[in-house]
């Protein structure tokens, strides 16, 4: 039985030995490795670089408390950075799993078209959504374009579902029944942290709607505001991780109804243009906020 | 074999929706680029698809391109002397262009004159030499619904190779033999990781089965009699019908050891869909907890068949059993192994819908109608609440005035304010193609009557997301006129108020897809009988007028021009749709002349068209019918017909024939029995016949000329009525 913890030592060292340097998870919340700058900014210029990291990413709305077998408020995405993309990357992905202990003969293992697409982040890529026996266990992108701009070379990201993927190596039909560790269930581990932060996140707290709201489109702001500051000052990493802050504030306005659809939109443009002048600030164009 | 031509692009995953379109097109560009480089295919172009590889085979081509012969022609003879009789610096030039030697030209003799001339005469490459070219030129032309970047590049001046998914490796066989071909890499990308792609004899199988060695090696062929051979040893279906018939096959017999069926001819799209996601397929049986049962058939049937591309198995009554198949690319020696996975995907899916169902249900579509104001329709039209309102008011007036069905108005009214409710539930939040049917149920759930929940259920048809006929007689039952109503009332709505905000369809650009829209009302309106048992020809002039009477606000009037644009749309979504029926263009074009625009009306007349193109009376009118227009023309008083100037027999028989028939045409138009009409019309050849080889119309005496006019003008409108019938005559006269 592959623990969740082997999982990941499995596919760090799996990748490791394909030359990825093994970074870590940003400190920061977001809602999926893409965001962290370890792919958002090496995937822009010319430079190559192949690195691979967990992220914790948190989608508030799919916050279940704790209830729901399969749905995550905070899951973990095993992130593979390549670039530019090695010819080989399909092959070298299914090794990848075979060095998890999969066997594909046995199993139905399937590229399904799947392009990826993250407005806030004015990124896109072409690609599949990989299939296990019907079960999404990886998001495979050929980067096309990155903060509003053209990506030459193209990078590949490979996203592992961690918790999806440990279901289906132990069979369980249950994610809080998952082994994190030899006798260490997920249950152990998360599920307390699941119940408290989807409390959090649908505004179930001692403060009324209207207020949780509030404070949290003046947290939005705020975190608005210093990035700019920061952006003018040419520290693009501080400005990216505060723009990463403006995007889990949205989130959480959106988990807990705080917007409206016409709003939304625009929470959404904020963000996307923040994270466009960053790119541009990364590869030394400047540009207006 | 050995003139045979042999190409395999090996691609990663294509999408299954692209593969039936570029299998066409991979064979399309290649016989227009072999006919471009003068290469004729001396048999057929065949074009196979996988998802992980493009295959053409020509058995047979010329050995060499054809010669190319060519006169171009110079300056005159006349210019190209000077007076000591030496070649002009024009002559001079057009030489040194065609890079010969003055005394190489000719001369050519044309009506206008004397030319020097250049015969070119270039000898054809063989085909080796040309067809670099020619593959180079079908990997330009495929088009894909997406491109993309993949650092690829190719030696043709054209720099960048964008394709829809990355080039793996080519096999690129003539006569037996590999055609050097390379695809070159970005200097920025290019490394030991990233080779150029050089043609060659190799092909792959299958990416997991083999059976000895390891899977996925490359495979060394000559022939496409050898690639067929070594793909199927290696656990590759190369035809698309193959694959869909060995799906179909194991679907059934696997559904008969459940003791169920399949519906092959319900499920026949995504049989072909799955068809085209695998290269080996296989199918294993999985199972759901019967419990789930209890939620309704469509979400069920929704989450198994568009999430999962799984199959559900029913009794042999029909009914929903707690079991699905799903085609895997694969013959798995452990079936279970595969379904425990695929169970654990569904299970996951119907716990997620049954948890929408029952909060969704908490909330009644009533009190979420206010929740639609948060929902923007267009930033000049407003909300959905907005969109609600006009909706409602819309259908009551079609279902009472237009369909004159006074007893479903106010049903239509209530449908028609709830029919967008359900946008704000969960469950079309996650299972956006629900929306409709999902409020239907909910509808049907909070006890609306059937003509009310049948009308939300099918508001979307006959043009869902999904299918693409509207719901028959027997699903509708009491709601076909309430259906009919919503249904017509959201579409032209939507159309006209669209339309006012500014939003066109032009070209293939339509965002809002207007024309879509209008196809379903079309479409609706031109089978009004059959669909609802109601015969009306209704006439969409007024109903796009009263539709644009909703729209208030920001939005441009609806004036004479935007009303005539609109109906000409119309008009040409009737033609469209007449023609996707079968009928010719030009009995199309003689059914659709009318101003306004009656989809069922036109339909009929159609009708009664084709069934009169045997009649040589017919035929013969519509000829002389275009004289009729011709002359009519030229009518300048506009007066009714003074009769008392009709005074030659040939006219007066005329006069009399039109007086006889008219009111026999009218009847027959009003009860819509156009075919009897044009029988009438026919019987007035003889007559007009007789009119233009008598009757001099264009006489000198005013009053006598004006007569004839109005006689020909009278007879044009008469028959204009109903159809151009000139139309129909071969363009060629």
């Amino acid at each position: 039985m592959v623990t969740l913890q082997q999982l990941i030592f499995k596919l760090s060292e799996f990748w490791a030995s394909r030359g990825c340097l093994l970074q870590q998870p940003l400190d920061i919340e977001m809602g999926a490795g893409t965001m962290h700058p370890e792919t958002f900014l090496r995937v822009l210029g010319p430079a190559h670089w192949n690195v691979a990291y967990v992220q914790p990413s948190r989608r508030p709305a799919d916050g279940r408390f704790g209830e729901n077998p399969y749905r995550l408020l905070k899951h973990q995405q095993f992130q593979v950075v390549l670039k530019p993309a090695p010819d080989d990357v399909q092959q070298l992905y299914l090794q990848s799993l075979e060095a998890c202990g999969i066997d594909l003969r046995a199993h139905d293992v399937r590229f399904e078209e799947d392009n990826w697409e993250s407005p806030t982040l004015g990124a896109w890529g072409i690609g599949w959504q990989v299939l296990f026996d019907g079960q999404e266990i990886t998001q495979f992108t050929y980067f096309q374009q990155a903060g509003g701009i053209d990506l030459s070379p193209i990078s590949v990201e490979l996203t592992y579902g961690i918790e999806r993927l440990t279901m289906a190596l132990q069979d369980v039909d249950d994610v809080y029944e998952v082994e994190w560790a030899a006798g260490v269930k997920y249950r152990e581990v998360r599920h307390r942290d699941e119940v408290e932060q989807s409390k959090y996140a649908f505004g179930q707290v001692d403060m009324p709607a209207a207020e949780f709201h509030a404070l949290h489109r003046d947290l939005f702001d705020k975190y608005y505001g210093l990035a700019q500051t920061l952006l003018r000052s040419d520290l693009v990493l501080p400005a990216l991780d505060y723009c990463l802050k403006c995007s889990h504030m949205f989130n959480l306005l959106d988990a807990s109804g705080g917007i409206g659809v016409t709003e939304r939109t625009a929470y959404i443009l904020r963000v996307r243009q923040l994270a466009i002048a960053i790119a541009k600030h990364w590869v030394g164009e400047k540009a207006e906020t | 074999m050995d003139r045979e031509l042999l190409i395999e692009i090996g691609v990663e995953e294509l999408p299954a929706s692209w593969m039936p379109g570029l299998t066409r097109q991979l064979a399309d560009r290649l016989k227009g680029r072999m006919t471009e480089f003068r290469i004729a295919p001396m048999a057929a172009v065949e074009s196979y698809c996988t998802p992980r590889r493009l295959t053409a085979r020509i058995a047979k081509i010329a050995e060499r391109q054809e010669d190319l012969e060519e006169t171009l022609s110079g300056p005159p003879v006349s210019a190209a002397f000077d007076a000591d009789g030496k070649p002009t610096p024009a002559a001079l030039g057009f030489a040194r262009k065609q890079g010969v030697a003055f005394e190489e030209l000719s001369r050519l003799s044309t009506p206008k004159g004397e030319y020097l001339a250049y015969h070119k005469r270039q000898r054809g490459k063989s085909a080796v030499d040309a067809l670099p070219e020619i593959l180079g030129g079908v990997l330009r032309d495929l088009a894909f619904p997406k491109q993309m970047h993949w650092d690829a590049k190719l030696d043709d001046g054209r720099g960048e190779l964008l394709f829809g998914r990355p080039i793996r490796w080519l096999l690129f066989l003539y006569g037996g033999r590999v055609v050097p071909f390379t695809i070159g890499r970005a200097a920025n990308a290019a490394g030991p990781q990233v080779l150029d792609i050089e043609s060659g004899a190799l092909t792959y199988g299958h990416r997991f089965l083999a059976t000895s060695g390891r899977a996925g090696r490359s495979i060394k062929v000559r022939s496409f009699e050898e690639y067929q051979a070594r793909l199927s040893e290696h656990f590759v279906v190369l035809r698309h019908e193959d694959r869909r018939d060995r799906i179909a096959r194991e679907l059934e017999s696997h559904a008969r050891r459940l003791n169920g069926r399949v519906h092959l001819k319900e499920h026949s799209t995504l049989i072909d869909e799955v068809a085209d996601l695998v290269e080996y397929p296989g199918v294993v049986a999985g199972f759901y907890d019967r419990g789930f049962l209890t939620l309704p058939q469509e979400v069920l049937t929704t989450t198994l068949v568009h999430h999962q591309h799984f199959f559900p198995v029913v009794t042999a009554t029909g009914e929903l059993k707690e079991a699905f198949l799903a085609v895997v690319n694969t013959q798995p020696s452990d079936e279970r192994l595969i379904a425990k996975n695929a169970e654990r995907v569904v299970t996951g899916r119907l716990r997620d819908a049954k948890f929408f169902w029952e909060s969704d249900q908490k909330t009644p579509l009533e009190s979420r109608l206010d929740r639609l104001h948060t929902l923007l329709f267009h930033k000049k039209l407003g909300s959905y609440r907005d969109k609600a309102e006009r909706l409602s008011s819309l259908a009551q007036w079609i279902a009472r005035d237009i369909l004159g069905s006074p007893q479903d108005a106010q049903h239509a009214a209530t449908a028609a304010r709830l029919a967008k409710t359900d946008l704000t539930t969960e469950m079309v939040f996650e299972f956006t193609e629900l929306q409709g049917t999902i409020g239907g149920i909910y509808a049907r759930q909070q006890g609306q009557p059937e003509q009310v929940w049948k009308a939300i259920y099918y508001q979307y048809l006959p043009v869902g997301v999904e299918a693409d006929a509207p719901p028959s007689r027997e699903q509708l039952g009491p709601a076909a006129t309430t259906w009919a109503a919503v249904s017509l009332a959201d579409k032209i709505d939507t159309f006209v108020s669209l339309t006012k905000a500014g939003e066109r369809a032009t070209g293939s650009r339509d965002p809002f897809g207007l024309r879509r829209q209008m196809q379903g009302a079309v479409r609706i309106l031109m089978d009004l009988p059959q669909l609802t048992g109601t015969d009306k020809e209704v006439w969409l002039g007024p109903v796009l007028a009263r539709a644009a009477e909703g729209t208030t606000g920001t939005t441009d009037p609806w004036t004479t021009e935007l009303s005539e644009a609109a109906l000409a749309f119309a008009s040409e979504r009737v033609r469209f749709a007449l023609e996707q029926r079968g009928f010719g263009i030009e009995v199309v074009r003689a059914a659709t002349s009318a101003r306004d625009v009656s989809p069922l009306r036109a339909r009929r007349i159609a009708e009664a068209i084709q069934g009169m193109r045997g009649s040589e009376d017919f035929q013969a009118l519509a000829v002389l019918f275009k004289r009729v227009k011709n002359i009519a023309r030229e009518r300048r008083s506009p007066g009714a017909l003074d009769r008392s100037a009709i005074t030659e027999a040939a006219e007066r028989a005329l006069l009399d024939e039109l007086d006889a028939r008219r009111p026999r045409i009218e009847a027959a138009a009003a009860r819509s029995d156009y075919r009897a009409a044009f029988i009438e019309i026919a019987g007035l050849r003889a007559a007009v016949d007789r009119f233009f080889t008598e009757v001099f119309v264009m006489a000198d005496d005013v009053r006598t000329r004006d007569a004839r006019l109005t006689l020909m003008a009278d007879l044009r409108d008469l028959i204009l009525d109903l159809a151009d019938i000139s139309e129909i005559i071969p363009q060629t006269e």
